[in-house]
């Protein structure tokens, strides 16, 4: 290393100690922790109860869970409604935005404010619209002669929920509509003077210069939904009959209500497992369809 | 304009400077320097914290001043996560008042002073309170907590509904100016009561079995434990509790597991304290209820309760409870014989561990106890009591007319609480579970419980493996230590 | 790299009238409808009564209306507005401050000095955002509770494990400072070095002054997250007079019912009040900067 490298060093160190202690103390610890208390039995509630080391007792026992596979797939459920309907809708708002029209701070606007509503707000909020009797989606429905529905039912209660998600794509749309803004016009026009209709121009222009952000938000939006916790503990405590008790939750419970840290940790890995494979899976899938200029 | 933008952010700026500032918790009490100050977490909010802010109050006047304690009460929710967490994090609140669920968890997790010798030294001990809320109370041959309100869970039933029905009923073999005495009866009393209308939608139930807030303990009216504590094992496979669960699908199977379901999310469980708990409008006929249920018809219903006269001319009656268009009787049980069967609740007083005034802190509890304070607070919450001894007035004086029926049932041999394991809220979610499957999804109950009794009885092996190792280790450390 | 100062919206010509605008129009219409029926719900429910709330057919101008409802909340019993939002302003500027000075600073390093391993630190990063909650959830609890027992600073218990963090930079606002960072001009910052300026001074002499508005972002950004936060709240507050204004609204979920709506929403207007204005006054600063972020 020259001089001036290690100079540097020195100083881009300097620069970024705040954020590596963080990284170190908050971040690295804690998770090398976790894979640790994965393989203990844990119950944090006085100083003298130590971990007790149980090797892969806990994962074994995950294996077997029930409950767990069930949250899961509940997951993965909300997953495969949430995230299509999330990014059809957001981009479909997006290029709408994008169409040449007046007003469209306004649009803009009243599409991006329910994403700062706090969670808790938002979903006392939807529970109050979907409560059975007084909720405004059945008064509304009974009165064009439907019956009103049962929301937050087994049956019924993940697609509220993801209907619930859609709401707040207001901050997807508006990334959306950055990257639409940075699709050259020439090649939009190139493609009208071949003769591309304007689906086409969608299809073969848009779109494809579109995928870097497509990707990004499609990864976010990944995260997001296997993260999700705040809107169901709210809402529903994950019934009825466990039909919303969603990965999240069932991690929260154990560590909190059952006081089995161990487990709990062991139920945080593999979901930051399954995270990074799908994380994965998006990154090699973005090979066949994300176009970087 | 952007001016205006500007004032409306300095504007903003102020508001959260002003809220910094004057936001501060106010404290309207002035308490001497050298007072201990108690920190009391408790459940109950509205009328029923007023009703317990009350009694402490009186403490606070009387023996607290004496003693230089000062007890302040707060009321949060999820009061039993929050202490387990507030445990946790070193910072207990000094009295939790929390639920006969948490009495064995939280004492297996070694959460919760045990009470033994400071109750003896208060002169509490066995002798003084009913068995089943004593021996709700302890865990593992130790005192762990002290109730503060209890309760026994009874069959609350509408007589109006049954008189207008007097000829149908009669017509079907059965006595509409009594309730039924076995389980039997009252599924006929039900059917018979129930009316549907379009759609075979439910527009009035005479007894749903999931209504109940107390799904898990059905078995008991089944003469059937939940959990063996000596052969350690639960019992959820026995051929009874299959039968309570059967109980609980037949009336899926008679009714339709659908009407059930939208009749159930009609009333929510958490519309009990509105206008509209189906009990009170004469939705729901026949309840499993405990004491307080009186109160609420007192403030949501009171016509339910002053049919002939208003309440101050009670007296003239032959019988009080002539004037009342519901009842109470012992929930019937499903075995020939087996009488007076109740579930035992109760509301408990524990001591987290790590706090710092432990003797002050039992002080207050200790009052709590005491045979005047305990009937004054259970008559404000509408309660029994957990005490043996029970004054006349108390019974008299009582807002519930039909209290002796709980006192009774809390002192009956057929009394039962929670069973004593440490993973009770697991236990808790299966067998909620559990009544949900069997009654919603047409689910096989047998083969549900037999899955259910094979995770609970492997999380609970496990957890006793887990235990007996802790404490090796801990003798094990403890040795070295010596022979340092 | 769209340039932060010229607006989103290019001014073209005039359009003119065509159905496949008016068909736009039209669908953004009902989409906005759609959005802005929950909230006008939530403005509607929080003036009523709680005998209009059960109201059927319900109404959406409640007849007469209820303002005084917002006034009940100062004095409400579970629900202590005033001290909830004094712990959530106080944990707010904290994080908010401490999330935009330190990530500004890591964000620099990162930006503008060439070091070996700066690349992989950067993806390490980038890799954090992915990792959720649970995962650090018990041990950081647990790292607290043994820095509490060793250390005489006590941290469980107060608002220190909620604001501590932010003092160490955010991933995403350090991502995002970055990418703003690199589209300074080196001249200016090589002019300065020749003029014998530190690398500090570069930072807040040269650079700092010229990020206003990335700065604003990352300071709303943090602000909207902090405000709303509930999860945060949930696992370290636990006395009820520290919680915050996200967490607190839970205390209007009564176990048995009697759920007192009309003041729950009207609590909710209020807690969303504060982030709506902001967006209202930085408008075109919050959507720039959340559009720099997509995927450059």
């Amino acid at each position: 290393m020259t001089r001036e490298q290690r100079r540097n060093l020195l100083k881009g160190l300097a620069f970024c100690s705040p954020w590596l202690l963080g990284f170190l103390l908050f971040t690295a610890l804690p998770i090398a922790l976790s894979l640790y208390y994965s393989f203990c039995d844990y119950a944090l509630t006085a100083p003298d109860r130590a971990p007790v080391w149980v090797g892969i007792a806990n994962y074994r026992q995950l294996w077997g869970d029930e409950l767990f596979w069930k949250a899961l797939g509940t997951t993965f459920r909300y997953a495969a409604m949430a995230l299509p309907a999330g990014v059809l809708v957001s981009l479909g708002l997006a290029l709408m935005l994008n169409a040449n029209i007046r007003g469209q701070t306004i649009y803009r606007a009243v599409i991006f404010l329910p994403s700062l509503v706090p969670a808790t707000a938002a979903a006392m909020l939807w529970l109050w619209m979907f409560n059975g009797r007084f909720g405004l989606f059945n008064n509304l429905l009974e009165r064009l002669g439907v019956g009103g529905l049962n929301w937050l039912s087994t049956d019924l209660a993940l697609p509220s929920l993801a209907l619930m998600s859609v709401w707040g794509v207001g901050n997807t749309v508006v990334i959306y509509l950055a990257g639409l803004q940075d699709v050259p016009r020439e090649l939009l026009e190139a493609a009208e003077i071949d003769g591309a209709d304007r689906f086409g121009r969608l299809v073969h222009v848009t779109l494809p210069m579109l995928s870097p952000v497509i990707f990004f938000n499609l990864v976010m939006a990944i995260i997001g939904t296997f993260s999700v916790l705040t809107v169901p503990y709210i809402m529903t405590r994950g019934g009825p009959n466990n039909a919303t008790y969603f990965y999240t939750m069932y991690g929260y419970d154990t560590a909190f209500t059952y006081l089995r840290m161990g487990y709990a940790s062991a139920l945080a890995w593999v979901q930051l497992l399954i995270i990074m494979a799908l994380t994965a899976l998006a990154f090699w899938s973005a090979r066949k369809w994300v176009h970087y200029v | 304009m952007i001016w205006v933008k500007r004032i409306i952010f300095a504007l903003l700026i102020l508001c959260g400077i002003a809220f910094v500032i004057y936001g501060a918790p106010r404290r309207d009490d002035k308490i001497p320097a050298d007072f201990v100050v108690i920190r009391y977490w408790e459940k109950w909010t509205g009328n029923e914290g007023a009703q317990m802010q009350q009694i402490v109050d009186d403490f606070n006047r009387t023996v607290g001043r004496e003693k230089k304690i000062f007890v302040r009460y707060m009321s949060m929710s999820n009061v039993d996560k929050k202490t387990l967490v507030a445990i946790s994090a070193g910072v207990p609140p000094d009295i939790a008042g929390m639920w006969d669920q948490q009495v064995a968890q939280f004492a297996a997790l070694g959460a919760i002073e045990p009470l033994d010798e400071l109750a003896t030294a208060h002169g509490i001990t066995e002798q003084t309170y009913t068995p089943v809320y004593w021996n709700g109370c302890r865990y593992d041959g130790k005192l762990y907590a002290l109730v503060s309100t209890p309760a026994a869970i009874a069959l609350h039933y509408n007589r109006k509904v049954f008189s207008e029905n007097a000829a149908a009923l009669r017509a079907a073999g059965l006595d509409p100016d009594r309730p039924p005495r076995t389980l039997e009866e009252m599924d006929r009393y039900a059917e018979i009561l129930t009316k549907r209308g379009p759609f075979g939608r439910i527009d009035r139930a005479g007894y749903l079995p999931l209504q109940s807030w107390y799904v898990p303990f059905t078995s008991y009216w089944f003469g059937q434990e939940i959990f063996d504590p000596k052969t350690q094992k639960f019992q959820l496979d026995a051929p009874q509790f299959i039968r309570a669960f059967e109980w609980i699908q037949s009336y899926s199977r008679k009714m339709g597991a659908k009407p059930i379901q939208d009749f159930i999310s009609a009333h929510p469980q958490d519309n009990f304290d509105t206008p509209q708990n189906p009990f009170l409008t004469d939705t729901l006929i026949m309840q499993q209820q405990g004491p307080w249920q009186a109160n609420y018809i007192d403030h949501l219903n009171p016509s339910m309760s002053r049919v002939l006269v208003p309440k101050d001319q009670e007296p003239t009656l032959p019988r009080r409870t002539d004037n009342y268009s519901w009842a109470v009787a012992p929930f019937p049980s499903a075995v020939p014989g087996l009488e007076d069967v109740s579930f035992c609740s109760f509301d408990a007083l524990m001591i987290p561990t790590g706090t710092k005034h432990k003797n002050e802190a039992f002080e207050f509890i200790a009052y709590v106890n005491r045979q005047n304070v305990c009937e004054k607070l259970n008559m404000l919450h509408c309660k029994n009591t957990q005490l043996r001894s029970v004054s006349r007035n108390f019974i008299a004086k009582h807002p519930n007319p039909y209290i002796d029926v709980f006192q009774k049932l809390a002192a009956s041999p057929n009394a039962r609480g929670v069973p004593p394991v440490p993973i009770w809220p697991q236990v808790a979610k299966e067998l909620n579970d559990a009544g949900q499957a069997v009654a919603l999804e047409n689910a096989d109950p047998r083969e549900v419980l037999t899955r259910a009794q094979a995770r609970l009885q492997a999380e609970y092996d496990r957890f006793r493996a887990i235990d007996l190792k802790r404490r090796e280790q801990q003798q094990q450390q403890h040795q070295l230590a010596q022979r340092k | 790299m769209s340039d932060l100062s010229a607006p989103a919206v290019s001014r073209r010509r005039p359009s003119r009238f065509s159905w496949d605008k008016a068909a736009v129009h039209f669908g953004l219409l009902c989409v906005c409808a759609g959005f802005m029926l929950p909230l006008v719900w939530l403005l509607s429910t929080s003036m009523k009564t709680i005998e209009q709330t059960g109201e059927y057919p319900p109404r959406f101008v409640p007849h007469p209306w209820q303002p005084q409802n917002y006034l009940k909340l100062f004095h409400h019993s579970n629900f202590r507005l005033a001290t909830y939002t004094r712990n959530t302003v106080i944990i707010t500027i904290l994080t908010v401050t401490g999330t935009t000075l330190s990530s500004a600073l890591v964000a620099y390093g990162f930006a503008r000095i060439p070091f070996r391993g700066s690349g992989v630190l950067f993806g390490i990063m980038l890799a954090t955002i992915m990792i959720p909650f649970p995962v650090t959830m018990v041990s950081l609890f647990r790292i607290f509770r043994w820095l509490d027992v060793h250390t005489p600073i006590q941290f469980l218990g107060t608002f220190k494990p909620l604001w501590l963090p932010a003092w160490f930079g955010n991933a995403f606002c350090i991502f995002l400072l970055r990418q703003f960072f690199r589209t300074v001009p080196r001249e200016l910052s090589e002019a300065a070095r020749i003029d014998g300026c530190s690398e500090l001074g570069i930072f807040t002499r040269i650079i700092l002054p010229l990020s206003k508005p990335a700065l604003a972002t990352v300071a709303l950004f943090s602000f909207t997250w902090t405000w709303n936060d509930f999860l945060g709240p949930l696992v370290y507050l636990h006395e009820p007079d520290q919680h915050t204004l996200a967490l607190g609204l839970q205390a209007f979920q009564s176990q048995h019912g009697g759920t007192e709506w009309h003041l729950l929403m009207a609590a909710s207007a209020l807690v969303c009040l504060p982030v709506l204005i902001l967006f209202f006054l930085t408008q075109r600063t919050f959507i720039q900067g959340i559009a720099t972020t997509g995927g450059k």
